[in-house]
């Protein structure tokens, strides 16, 4: 699959790193150049600098022909309107948009749009280890 | 009418000004302090009601009152929280009418797309009025008659531009090129040495016809 990835944090580099590593074509959008130095070295993917909600950027990065996109900087509405813009005015057949708020989350899952909330995510996680140790 | 503004920096503060005095209810939405208390100083009451949050926050646009709202005006300076408070607005609280302010002109159809009623862009509507004023057609025209080889020409800035972020004694423009204006976030600016250009910048820029084409496609960033 050709993967884009807007966001090179923590989550997008290591996504970077697990989807090529699993033979997958990826490129990774990050405004800062610096966080590119999160890579890997010898980490095989194409790097673009700019803003992912900018039209020209995404182009660039060849969002016409992208099978995904994960919208995973750390700014929900940036991840957001990134989201959309790719599955709605490009119509890439799989799009996920990591969202902080949960109240914001489930908006955009009745929207339509498929999501990743990683405080409820955590909130769950932590819950269901507290279950455990309760049981033991 | 009663209408939720995001946004109060210098668009929003004088978009409630305007509006309280076509006796509109307004309630304002800013995330920063202090541009809150200015606007509730200036115009705290009965007609103008301050929320400190963030206007992309579901909890925060009902703590603002967004269900009495027949209208949501987005102008943060960030186009990506304008659109997402208006698309909260519109889809699950079922505000009539949404209008967002964005900086890139290029975001204009996206936000159209994407369910923004009315979509505003200072930049565009300064760069288009520039056009009207100003007939570039009619300017090369009589450019060519007077001095055969210089002509007028506008470019945006692109972000991949090599003189994104220079001032403009850095960038090495041609001799006898000159940045004529630069329309920025609405304004234009008459630049001097020290004016750096920036992303979404209009440049309007007036030079020999040979060194042009170079110099216009460097500004939009294109390879060549």
């Amino acid at each position: 699959m050709y993967i884009i990835i807007a966001g090179c944090g923590k989550i997008g580099a290591n996504l970077v790193k697990t989807l090529s590593n699993d033979g997958h074509d990826v490129v990774v959008i990050d405004p800062n150049e610096e966080s590119f130095a999160q890579l890997e070295n010898g980490t095989n993917c194409l790097t673009i600098t700019g803003m992912p909600i900018d039209e020209d950027v995404l182009k660039s990065a060849g969002i016409e022909h992208a099978d995904a996109l994960l919208a995973v900087t750390s700014d929900d509405n940036v991840n957001i309107m990134t989201a959309q813009i790719a599955s709605q005015l490009y119509h890439v057949p799989h799009v996920v948009t990591r969202v902080y708020d949960p109240e914001k989350d489930e908006i955009l899952q009745q929207m339509g749009l498929t999501t990743v909330c990683p405080t409820m995510l955590t909130v769950a996680k932590i819950g269901s280890l507290l279950n455990e140790t309760e049981v033991s | 009418m009663r209408i939720i503004i995001v946004g109060g920096g210098n668009v929003g503060y004088y978009l409630v000004k305007t509006l309280m005095a076509e006796r509109h209810h307004i309630m304002l939405i800013d995330s920063n302090r202090a541009r809150c208390e200015r606007i509730e100083n200036a115009f705290g009451g009965a007609y103008v009601e301050v929320t400190h949050g963030d206007g992309t926050n579901a909890e925060c646009l009902r703590d603002a009152g967004i269900y009495h709202a027949e209208a949501l005006i987005a102008v943060t300076g960030q186009g990506q929280n304008n659109l997402v408070s208006c698309q909260l607005a519109k889809d699950y609280f079922g505000v009539k009418r949404t209008i967002a302010r964005v900086k890139n002109p290029k975001n204009i159809r996206v936000f159209e797309q994407l369910g923004v009623d009315s979509v505003i862009s200072s930049t565009a509507r300064i760069a288009g009025s520039i056009d009207s004023e100003l007939d570039w057609a009619d300017v090369n025209q009589l450019l060519t008659r007077k001095a055969t080889h210089v002509r007028v020409r506008e470019a945006l800035v692109n972000t991949h531009s090599p003189y994104n972020g220079k001032r403009l004694n850095e960038i090495g423009l041609p001799k006898g090129m000159i940045i004529v204006t630069v329309v920025r976030d609405g304004e234009a600016v008459i630049p001097d040495g020290e004016t750096v250009l920036n992303a979404d910048d209009n440049v309007v820029i007036l030079g020999n016809d040979c060194d042009l084409p170079q110099v216009i496609s460097n500004i939009r960033g294109e390879r060549v």
